[in-house]
């Protein structure tokens, strides 16, 4: 590669914007990241954009099919369901809770699991031994079911599911940083800081976080399609999101009466579930893919 | 295909294998789905019925609940009553008592059995005797005599005999012979022989409990149950489903099926897949009715029924001790919507707690207005200008006088709102609901009530006394001294202008005093594969297969 | 071999302590008397409350009640429902062969058909069939599994009419439970229906058995690729070209072989994720499995139960994990070395 500088670690890109550069090459990916980016910008300003409020009853326009079909209404895109509530409101509303919270979530238990995952890294011995057996245990119990479980100790409700979630994803983020640094610890660069005589965690800040960084947001972002999933789940089987709420997977089960005379109330959240979960796939396959070319590179 | 064959010879080689392939998958899929027509599979079809029920049973001893779901499922299958209901005019007629005498007063009356009654015979009981007075005995003395060694087996409640007074009534029962009995009352009841007609009052084997009792197992008499009816219970997966086999000594003959089956399903839309896929033949509480009416090989029916679907308060709790509260959520709620949006049209509105086929019904009472501003204006009242923050129990299962709890429970959501109320749903699997409801842990709660016989009373007492308020059946815990007095009254005569009178009376104060707001009076429906023959829903009480078959 | 079984045991020993005090601390952690939350007595009478109390020994420090708590499981008694009011071992012992026969069938159908296409997209690597393959897997876990569920029983139950909708059998049919396994008790029976019963079990396994087999299936897909990848850089893969052996005899004699240890190593693991699928799956189905009974026992409040399931599911899955374990040790002597099978 040829520069004109002769610094050139000044014109080096950070390992963030190298991926980004990694991503803009595959169209595909790209596609995901745009629709990805446009979910969040929806999350956040949906309950302002929205026709309608996702709780106003219109009951005489009950059951209103999708504005294509021929009884269909075109104030209202997306039909209505049985209390004449407009659909095209609730997904988008929906969006802020489902992919929103989702996001939120992996944030949280992101930070969380770092920190403890990075600090655990440092330990050794008989506490490391047991963390590592702990982990094992863990995450050998499905995220769903312990989720579940946590739902059955805290009590349905859309704020103890997120918890619930949080809590499962921690010991991954833990699991999946302390594996990372550990691996970086090996590496001749760190040895190079020790010799230097940085402490552990100065290590840890300037030498080791900076390469292990897109090693983590790769895993958000598998972290966040099971989020999605998770909370729909638990909104389907009714141990999340209480009843008014335009939670995707609630709205399904509540669709789901009405399969018979209504089946866009089952389709449409089923829909638009898959296209948030796989937007976010897109984005994590992305950046693996660009992780393994910035390695082979 | 000849000429393709004919010039590429591999193209054809390909095509015969593809062609062999969709053959095997073909003869595969058949083998299981033909399997269904083979000439044995046929007779064991033909020969069972599955209903698909909307919930468990609690138990099987319809003595101790008043949930509709556990009549259907068990009552009229299992045992029999001393007397009962006609189906045609629901005057009461012969059942295991042949003939019965009342004495002028109506203090005595006197039961003269049928000989000829056998028991069921189970697994781990065989009867040696046929029914005799001990059993009328034994079972009424459970409910009556609390040192009975079976009173407090399940909790100890009977809420419908609680409800009516049953043990204030009922001074003593004695055996004049083995085929005779005698019940003596404290006073004359114009309900009593409706009672001892519903569904409530089986007739339990004594035999069986004595053996229960020797080996210290008092509990099965409600898990494993024994009865004299049509069928006896041979399979029990809570949750799934129900297998029941013909009673062969059965006193009016034995049942022309195998197996009776009910294949417990929850979901309104699984029932209705089970019943156009065939896996049912007939479902209970049927959504979707256009569905139902497109296919011609389906039947859907509805009855009549007496029942009301309301919205109770918890009128021991804040903020629903106070009158102007109630009557405020009373004038807030759009009953025209609800039944547009839950029972689709097929229902009236309901102004009072009486259906309109009652005979005690009162066409004067024109129930609350539906009117924001006087409701807003009573909450201001009441000393909640801003609203408040309530929970409302919607009920999980379908009956006849709610198809949908949870979508009456979101409208009346959006209506509250509009006066400043905010309300939380609630919602528990039906076993646990009734319980919870029982102990008063609920603020408000959407309910119903279907009537267990034709007498008005059976609207008032189990509902409302003070009596059923004890016994956890009164889900509103209201107790009012007028509202009782008035009832006692109606019940002391058989004057009918008189007893209209009284019920007016009692319909007044429940208006005024609003302890539940009535919503709707439902018919109730069935849908049904048309090769099924016979009446099983009638308008009181629970279902019956005595005159069902399949072609 | 041996080191390594101690390992093992050493993991599962510790596991099993684990998942009991969890399940333990549930009772105190459950809104309600721990000691109900445990037994399940909830109609119990204050003179029955005190045999229980004493049975669980109550009144003593919590390490003692832990310990009663042990016995109590490991003579197999986990309490009563507080629902049905029915021992939970015994419904357990029905419902959990009931979840095993549709997981282990999904999972055998997921691997048929996902470790070989995912060997496929790796010899095809980087072409169409590579894309089309990892698209459509892409589109396979992504699909939330309940609108997958009801899709299915909306296009093949509904529409097409070919298979059931629900249930694991026909109700018609009376099979006695003897081990709970379907198949295996209609097999057992001496019903006159008996070969019927077994087409009307099998058309109902169908449905279900794909639905919950689709996303691992996918997983399989990616595993097996991945691997066949790595081990086509293999330098004795090389060495057997350089040898002049053809692409399908280096494929068929070296290649899948190990690849196919490196997929075993990862069955422990997705079956955890298949066992959750499937409780989610057996919910929509009415599956009479431990799945839609746990979650039926969350919407009961049955604190007894889901303290049970729990301990059962989550033993049943981390067995599970440590056999594949020994399988994957077995097949590959290397692994005995390392420290964690996972």
């Amino acid at each position: 590669m040829a520069r004109d500088k002769i610094y050139q670690e000044e014109e080096f890109p950070s390992p963030l914007l190298q991926l980004w550069h990694n991503f803009r090459q595959s169209p595909v990916v790209l596609v995901g990241f745009s629709c990805f980016a446009f979910l969040i910008i929806l999350a956040i300003f949906a309950p302002l954009i929205t026709p309608y409020s996702s709780i106003e009853n219109h009951l005489d326009k009950l059951l209103l099919p999708p504005a294509w079909d021929k009884d269909g209404d075109i104030s209202f895109l997306l039909g209505t369901d049985d209390l004449g509530r407009d659909l095209f409101s609730r997904l988008m509303h929906g969006t802020s809770l489902t992919f929103g919270l989702s996001f939120v979530v992996v944030i949280v238990s992101l930070v969380i699991g770092v920190f403890i995952g990075s600090l655990s890294a440092l330990s050794s011995g008989i506490r490391s031994s047991f963390l590592n057996h702990f982990l094992d245990v863990i995450l050998s119990i499905p995220s769903l079911l312990l989720a579940i479980v946590i739902v059955a100790i805290l009590g349905p409700g859309l704020d103890n599911t997120l918890w619930a979630i949080v809590m499962v994803l921690i010991p991954q983020f833990v699991h999946v940083t302390r594996n990372a640094v550990k691996e970086e610890f090996t590496k001749d660069y760190v040895l190079a800081s020790r010799l230097d005589g940085a402490s552990s965690l100065r290590i840890l800040r300037y030498s080791v976080f900076p390469n292990i960084i897109e090693k983590i947001i790769s895993y958000a972002t598998l972290a966040q399609s099971a989020a999605i999933l998770d909370i729909a789940a638990l909104g389907f089987l009714g141990l999340g999101a209480p009843i008014p709420l335009p939670e995707w997977g609630a709205m399904l089960s509540s669709g789901i009466d009405l399969f018979y005379i209504a089946p866009w109330t089952v389709y449409l959240p089923g829909l638009a579930i898959l296209f948030s979960v796989i937007a976010t796939n897109l984005v994590g396959e992305g950046m693996r893919h660009a992780l393994k070319i910035g390695k082979e590179s | 295909m000849v000429v393709l064959a004919m010039s590429n010879k591999p193209l054809q080689m390909n095509l015969l294998k593809l062609k062999a392939l969709k053959t095997s998958l073909v003869a595969g899929f058949s083998f299981f789905l033909g399997a269904c027509d083979s000439l044995d599979n046929i007779s064991l079809k033909q020969k069972s019925i599955v209903y698909c029920a909307e919930g468990s049973p609690e138990s099987f001893n319809p003595q101790t609940v008043t949930s509709g779901t556990t009549i259907d499922t068990t009552a009229k299958h299992l045992y029999d009553r001393l007397i009962s209901f006609k189906a045609d005019d629901h005057t009461i007629g012969p059942a295991l008592a042949k003939s019965w005498h009342v004495t002028r007063d109506g203090k005595k009356i006197t039961f003269y059995l049928r000989k000829d009654v056998s028991f069921h015979s189970t697994d781990n009981f065989t009867p040696t005797r046929k029914l005799n007075a001990d059993d009328v005995l034994f079972s009424f003395n459970r409910i009556l005599d609390k040192n009975h060694a079976f009173h407090e087996v399940s909790g100890g409640n009977y809420p419908f005999f609680q409800s009516v007074k049953f043990d204030e009534l009922v001074e003593n029962i004695e055996k004049i012979n083995d085929y005779t009995v005698r019940f003596t009352l404290s006073q004359s009841d114009s309900s009593f022989l409706s009672n001892l007609a519903t569904d409530f009052a089986i007739i339990l084997s004594q035999e069986y409990g004595e053996q229960l009792a020797q080996d210290n197992r008092h509990q099965q008499i409600d898990i494993l149950p024994v009865g004299t009816g049509p069928y006896k219970l041979e399979e029990y997966r809570p949750g799934s489903l129900i297998r029941y086999k013909p009673h062969d000594t059965y006193w009016q003959g034995e049942s022309t099926l195998s197996q009776l089956l009910f294949d417990i399903t929850p979901s309104n839309t699984g029932r209705l897949t089970k019943l156009l896929t065939g896996e049912c033949d007939i479902v209970a509480y049927p959504i979707a009715h256009e569905k139902i009416n497109e296919r011609e090989d389906l039947i859907l029916e509805a009855v009549t029924a007496f029942n009301v679907g309301y919205m109770g308060f918890n009128t021991q709790k804040a903020p629903f001790n106070n009158k102007q509260v109630r009557t405020a959520i009373a004038h807030a709620i759009n009953k025209q919507a609800i039944i547009e949006a839950v029972y689709f049209g097929h229902a009236d509105v309901a102004t009072s707690l009486l259906p309109k086929n009652s005979w005690a019904y009162n066409s004067d009472i024109k129930g609350h207005e539906y009117s924001i501003e006087f409701a807003k204006s009573l909450l201001t009242a009441s000393g909640y200008p801003d609203g408040f923050t309530m929970d409302i129990w919607a009920m999980p299962v379908q009956r006849a006088y709610n198809p949908n709890a949870l979508t009456m429970a979101k409208l009346i959501q959006a209506d509250l709102k509009l006066i400043g109320i905010t309300v939380n749903i609630v919602s528990y699997e039906w076993g646990t609901f009734l319980r919870k409801l029982s102990q008063g842990e609920h603020q408000s709660v959407l309910l119903g009530w279907s009537a267990d016989h034709p007498d008005p009373d059976n609207f008032f007492s189990p509902l409302l006394s003070c009596n059923s308020a004890l016994s956890g059946n009164n889900r509103v815990f209201w107790c009012n001294e007028a509202f009782d007095q008035v009832l006692n009254e109606s019940l002391s005569t058989n004057n009918i202008g008189l007893r209209k009178k009284y019920y007016a009376k009692a319909l007044d104060i429940i208006a005024e005093e609003v302890p539940l707001i009535p919503i709707a009076h439902s018919k109730r429906f069935q849908a049904r594969n048309a090769n099924i023959k016979g009446e099983l829903l009638h308008s009181i009480g629970g279902i019956d297969f005595a005159t069902v078959s399949k072609k | 071999m041996i080191i390594f079984t101690l390992r093992r045991l050493n993991l599962l020993l510790f596991t099993v302590l684990l998942l009991t005090l969890l399940s333990f601390s549930l009772s105190y952690l459950f809104p309600g008397d721990a000691l109900i939350n445990l037994s399940g007595e909830i109609n119990a009478t204050p003179a029955q409350l005190a045999i229980l109390s004493d049975e669980y020994r109550h009144q003593e420090n919590i390490f003692m009640q832990y310990w009663a708590y042990l016995s109590h499981v490991f003579s197999g008694d986990l309490g009563i429902s507080m629902a049905s009011h029915l021992p939970i071992i015994e419904e357990i012992k029905i419902l959990l062969p009931a979840t095993i026969e549709l997981s282990l069938a999904a999972l055998l159908l997921a691997m048929f058909v996902g470790v070989p296409i995912g060997f496929i997209a790796a010899i095809k690597h980087e072409k169409l069939a590579d894309n089309i393959i990892l698209t459509v897997a892409m589109f396979g876990y992504s699909i939330p599994v309940f609108w997958l569920g009801l899709l299915a029983i909306l296009v093949f139950s509904i529409q097409l009419g070919w298979l059931p909708s629900a249930g694991q059998i026909s109700l018609l049919y009376e099979i006695k439970h003897v081990t709970g396994f379907q198949i295996i008790d209609i097999l057992l029976s001496d019903s006159a229906y008996k070969w019927q019963a077994f087409q009307n079990a099998t058309a109902h396994m169908i449905l279900p058995t794909v639905v919950v087999a689709l996303a691992p299936a996918t997983i399989f897909v990616r595993l097996a690729r991945t691997a066949m990848l790595e081990v086509l850089d293999k330098s004795y893969i090389r060495a057997a070209k350089a040898k002049g052996l053809s692409f399908g005899q280096i494929i068929y004699h070296h290649a899948i072989r190990n690849a196919m240890v490196k997929v075993i190593r990862d069955v422990g693991l997705q079956f955890a994720n298949l066992v959750t699928i499937a409780m989610v799956t057996e919910v929509i189905f009415s599956w009479p499995g431990i799945g839609r009974w746990l979650i039926e026992s969350i919407y009961q409040r049955d604190y007894t139960a889901i303290q049970s399931g729990l301990l059962m599911l989550s033993s049943f899955i981390f067995l599970v994990h440590i056999i594949t374990d020994f399988i994957y040790a077995a097949l590959n002597p290397l692994a005995r070395e390392s420290n964690h099978g996972a």
